[in-house]
């Protein structure tokens, strides 16, 4: 190599475009160095550290924007990375993601007595990764980027460690995980392999970024190992996006995980899945759409289902919102679909996730306040009366659920809505007909939640005295919990009813 | 400056509604009164205000009052779109009719948690009007949905025996119906390639290029079902009678009376009008559930013992009426569905609110152990038979006209379907005549002596008065005076139909003395306004 | 010299073997040894790509594929020692508490 290709990448070397994810692994290194300085491990301070330090961040973020947001797409360090509105957008959804994740982490940290400083640099950590993983535009980049947020999340998961649920879930998800990054990363040697080869016409030089590769597959969409490559690297992940057949490890894990973590998973891991997925077959595999169309949508169709009817019979609620969680991922699938013949769906899946994040952390956030420390085992009857008892926590959960189920005025509609419309333009009809029994069963399961925690309240005095264990009565609720719960709701119910506050904001 | 006035019947309900959630818990009952007869007089006197002003207001895209606020969604062609025009006015006015006398039901009620029983219906009101009032059809679904979720909640909390697996069969049923009626409508919006939901836009991309055949046959299917779920269409119809058995009077008299008639509004509305290609494959099909709905349904209803799912039961059968009224797509049809939508919707409220009022006095909802309340409340006893007689559909009330002309518009195409819909009628007067009889002549059961024993019996009190009159006065008034409906109508059916625009000459009736004249002169007029 | 089928068959091999020892082996310790085989049939599939088409990033990525493998492994372990301690078992087939 010359001079002038090494001063060629080296303008592209744009390190100020990374400044969100230098400062995120900034604030995790400065909470391992606070830990080590004030040796009693001060909870509050470290939990204020985390927290106000992501909303300077957000803060920050925002500020930046007063110039305009981002437009455009810009390739940096080379082609390693790409920056557009797309994932500028994500980059918000992330750290919103993580900043309730870190909230969340601070009362199951504080109930279950374990070490403190690792959940949030590992929660950071695991937020840095997964903004460079939606801008990622070579696999290299794309594979570490996914494996740090993996091995992050193996951590996560088996957190409580004296917990035998928490360490099985982790176990399981460190197996499965393992497993689909097996199948990922094979599939990118193959797809290597095969686009280097010399003996090839149309061979590219750098067969591991994006668009050289999608070059290659336009003009050899037929070659075996094209084939299998792809294929490969889709099944990978459809495991971080817990579509049919790479769901069965979801419910296990969202089960025994703790709480806020089984919302870290549900929400920003899948939406990453999502991201790249779209990211994916829209670019290097955008030629093989002749079998990926036909694939992902019939994938969708067996991930709305399943979700729906296993879901159906559950009684304990970390696995309803695991379940419900695959069903959601089958609409996004539709939604991904969609986008790869209507321009504006990605517009619509990134609508989708924002409220599928209002409305699950809302959710999420009521069992993480009402469980406390032991929240493998909260069944649906633990909701009874809930009403009665914490009146903000069942309207809470009454909004997250009814928006996760799509009923207006609340954001979860809207996004529904836009997501049928893009599939109507995309003529997804035999999908969208799955995607209507599928919203129609979620009802009976989301209504059934709500019915326990909200209609119960004037039953008869018979009814007393049930056999399941009940929970210690959750201590009452901080000024914080209040306002994020409330925040929350309010958000969700704005979407539903002026949808341009995110739309005006995003530009989509 | 007419449309801020429906601005005015939406949010400040809906205003009201929040408010009431928020305010602190040592507000007084008083208060809450006070700003609960507000929020739903303010309705009523706009819709009052609005149908006065009817007549004179300019017209623009065939609707009177419009107006748009942009809700940021343009990209999609959505638009906060208001107006009303002949079809939308009469449902716009049942709904402030019907809403305010459930309101001062309800305020007068002895529900526990009255404010929150009270911000719920507002928040229904508040619905209501948005859906009758919306040109763009987002909209128009938007503002169903908020009528309809209260709906389910308030079954839920506050409904009566079986109100949770009730709540949950209407909840499924009613999501189902609404999500299907939505694609529907997303898939009109699609394929008309008119890039908005605006009705008007919608019915110009739709004239200059109509669908195919079986898109237009597959999107009409989708409406016909989606909304015919909603208006309890046979066999979709299990979950009414039950839900209104388990929901508290007033949500009974909201949802029965107004909401369920948002199905047939948006078929006349929107379906039959915009896929007039596509309504052809389904009318066969349609005629036999809707004579299932008035014969079956008949019968069903009249072997109820429960004096609230009878009433229920008979809802749902007069509904079968209305899509007959649909079938021959012509101006008498459309406007007898409409007169019976509006007639029904104020007898069946009526119907609800004196049926909770004879509970209060026999403490049972069971027709075989009532009997001789006449003697006890002979004015109960008179409106009981008022709303009975109106349901039953004898000259006089609204329910009347909405009949006669439906009837004489099926003439012109199922001239056979005549005859099961006038056993119908029969049916009905049986069902109607031996309810009032067993509770009101008959002798009552031990039970029911002991009770008047030991408790005092009144007659129906004032605060019970006062909406029932409203409903039967609004019921008498176009009972004599059908022209306050029918006037509108006439002004715009005509340019609803694609085929009938010359059938324009003044067919429906105006006044009560004039049924003669629209019989001698329907089938001529007819000629020209059928669709098929 | 060895032609880059050759590679590639053993790489598949070990994939294969790999593949089928997660789904069919009981004790996690092997399932786990199975899972760095297919780390390691995958590397060794790059080696083999990167010398005969003459890119070297293949090379390059293995580096990153041995660190990954290598965090993998320490996280992994972890939480088997510690589920053993819990637990006293390795087996997958005990490892049921969390159904319902």
């Amino acid at each position: 190599m010359n001079l002038e290709a090494f001063q060629k990448i080296a303008a592209s070397n744009l390190w100020g475009n990374l400044l969100p994810e230098i400062y995120l692994v900034a604030l995790c290194l400065l909470l391992l160095v606070f830990e080590m300085v004030f040796r009693r491990q001060d909870l509050l301070l470290l939990f204020r550290v985390a927290l106000w330090g992501q909303v300077l961040l957000l803060v920050l973020m925002g500020l930046s924007y007063f110039g305009g947001f981002p437009s455009g797409r810009e390739e940096l360090f080379g082609g390693l990375l790409v920056q557009t509105p797309l994932t500028e957008t994500m980059r918000l959804f992330f750290l919103f993601g993580s900043l309730l994740v870190s909230y969340l982490g601070t009362r199951f940290l504080r109930a279950r007595n374990l070490a403190r400083t690792e959940f949030f640099a590992i929660t950071l950590l695991v937020t840095a990764a997964l903004m460079l993983l939606v801008q990622s535009n070579q696999f290299v980049l794309l594979f570490v980027a996914l494996e740090t947020v993996t091995v992050g999340f193996y951590v996560l998961v088996a957190y409580a460690r004296t917990s035998g649920y928490s360490l099985e879930a982790g176990l399981k998800y460190l197996i499965m995980g393992a497993l689909s990054s097996g199948l990922l990363l094979f599939g990118i040697v193959l797809l290597y392999g095969v686009a280097g080869s010399p003996d090839l016409a149309g061979a590219v030089g750098d067969p591991l970024h994006f668009p050289s590769l999608a070059q290659f597959i336009a003009a050899h969409p037929d070659n075996t190992l094209v084939l299998a490559g792809s294929l490969l690297v889709l099944s990978g992940i459809a495991f971080k996006v817990g579509a049919v057949p790479f769901q069965i490890w979801i419910p296990d894990v969202y089960q025994g995980a703790p709480t806020p973590v089984s919302a870290f998973l549900a929400v920003s891991s899948k939406a990453a899945g999502i991201i790249v997925l779209l990211t994916l077959v829209t670019g290097p595999f955008a030629a093989l759409s002749g079998w990926t169309i036909p694939l992902i949508s019939t994938v969708a169709v067996l991930t709305i289902l399943y979700g729906n009817l296993t879901a159906l019979p559950q009684r304990n609620v970390k696995r309803i919102m695991g379940l419900s969680g695959i069903a959601h991922a089958g609409y996004l699938l539709m939604g991904v679909v969609a986008a790869m013949t209507v321009d504006w769906a990605v517009g619509a899946i990134v609508f989708y996730l924002f409220t599928y994040l209002l409305a699950s952390f809302g959710v999420f956030g009521v069992m993480a306040l009402l469980s406390e420390g032991q929240d493998a085992d909260q069944e649906l009857d633990h909701y009874e009366d809930l009403a009665k008892r914490q009146p903000l926590l069942a309207a809470a959960l009454t909004v997250g659920l009814a928006s996760l189920a799509g009923i207006p005025p609340l954001g979860g509609f809207i996004g529904k809505l836009v997501l049928f419309i893009a599939a109507f333009q995309a003529g997804l009809y035999t999908l969208l007909a799955f995607s209507v029994v599928g919203v129609v069963l979620s009802i009976y399961y989301y209504f059934g939640w709500v019915r326990e925690a909200v209609f119960r309240v004037w039953r008869s005095a018979e009814g007393a005295g049930s056999a399941t264990p009940a929970l210690p009565e959750p201590r009452s609720l901080t000024g914080l919990d209040r306002t994020a719960l409330v925040g929350l709701s309010v958000l969700t119910l704005i979407l539903g009813v002026a949808p341009f506050v995110l739309t005006w904001f995003l530009q989509l | 400056m007419d449309a801020f006035f429906l601005y005015l019947a939406i949010f400040l309900p809906f205003g009201l509604g929040i408010l009431l959630l928020f305010l602190p818990e040592r507000t007084g009952e008083g208060a809450v009164r006070a700003l609960g007869v507000l929020g739903f007089a303010v309705p009523l006197a706009v819709a009052l205000f609005l149908a006065l002003r009817f007549g004179s207001a300019p017209v623009e895209d065939g609707y009177r009052f419009l107006t748009a606020i942009d809700t940021g969604l343009s990209s999609l062609g959505i638009e906060l779109r208001l107006g009303l025009n002949g079809i939308s006015l009469p449902l716009f006015l049942l709904a402030g009719i019907v809403g305010f006398a459930a309101g001062l039901h309800a305020l007068q009620s002895n529900a526990p948690r009255l404010r929150l029983y009270i911000a719920l219906l507002l928040v229904m009101q508040a619905g209501l009007m948005g859906t009758f009032s919306s040109v763009d059809i987002f909209f128009f679904y938007f503002f169903h949905e908020f009528a309809l979720v209260p709906t389910f909640v308030m079954i839920g909390i506050w409904g009566g025996f079986g109100r949770r697996s009730a709540a949950i069969e209407m909840t499924i049923y009613l999501t189902l119906g609404a999500l299907l009626s939505l694609l529907g409508l997303l898939l009109l919006y699609v394929q008309s390639g008119a890039e908005s939901f605006s009705l008007p836009a919608l019915r110009d991309a739709l004239a200059a290029q109509p669908l195919g055949e079986t898109v237009a046959s597959n999107a009409f299917a989708l409406l016909l079902f989606g909304f015919g779920i909603l208006v309890s269409l046979f066999p979709f119809h299990s979950w009414a009678p039950r839900g209104y058995a388990a929901a508290p009077t007033a949500t009974a008299m909201l949802h029965a009376g107004v909401l369920k008639k948002f199905g047939l509004y948006g078929l006349i509305q929107i379906a039959y009008p915009l896929l007039p290609e596509g309504a052809g494959n389904w009318q066969g099909l349609l005629v036999w559930l809707a004579l299932g709905n008035v014969v079956l349904l008949g019968f069903v209803t009249m072997a109820q013992r429960d004096l609230k799912q009878m009433i229920g039961y008979s809802s749902v059968m007069h509904m079968g009426y209305a899509f007959l009224g649909l079938l021959a797509f012509s101006t008498v049809g459309v406007g007898g569905a409409v007169l019976l939508l509006f007639g029904h919707g104020l007898s069946v409220a009526l119907l609800f609110m004196l049926s909770t009022a004879v509970y209060h006095r026999t403490q049972t909802y069971d027709m075989q152990e009532m009997g001789g309340l006449i003697g006890k409340a002979p004015i109960l006893a008179a409106f009981f038979a008022a709303a009975t007689f109106a349901s039953v559909g004898l000259p006089g009330f609204a329910n009347f006209w909405g009949e006669f002309t439906i009837f004489i518009s099926l003439w012109e195409t199922y001239a056979w379907a005549l005859i099961p819909a006038a056993l119908g009628i029969i049916i009905s007067a049986i069902y109607g005549l031996r309810a009032f009889s067993r509770i009101f002549m008959a002798e009552p059961s031990d039970a029911l002596k002991e009770h008047w024993e030991e408790n005092q019996v009144q007659d129906l009190q004032v605060r019970e008065r006062v909406p029932a009159c409203i409903l039967l006065a609004g019921l008498l008034v176009v009972g004599f005076f059908p022209a306050v409906v029918t006037g509108p109508l006439d002004a715009d059916l005509p340019g609803l139909q694609p085929a009938a625009a010359e059938a324009s000459e003044t067919i429906l009736p105006h006044d009560a003395t004039e049924s003669s004249r629209l019989a001698a002169t329907a089938p001529a007029a007819q000629e020209g306004s059928a669709v098929r | 010299m060895l032609s880059l089928n050759a590679f590639l068959l053993v790489s598949g091999l070990l994939f294969a073997i790999g593949f089928f020892g997660v789904l069919l082996r009981r004790n996690t310790l092997v399932i786990f040894m199975s899972l760095e085989l297919m780390l390691n049939a995958a590397i060794l599939a790059l080696v083999a790509f990167s010398r005969f088409n003459g890119i070297m990033d293949g090379n390059l990525f293995v580096f990153f594929i041995i660190t990954v493998a290598a965090a993998e492994i320490a996280v992994g372990l972890a939480i088997i020692v510690a589920l053993f301690r819990k637990r006293q078992t390795v087996m997958v087939e005990q490892l049921n508490s969390l159904r319902h």
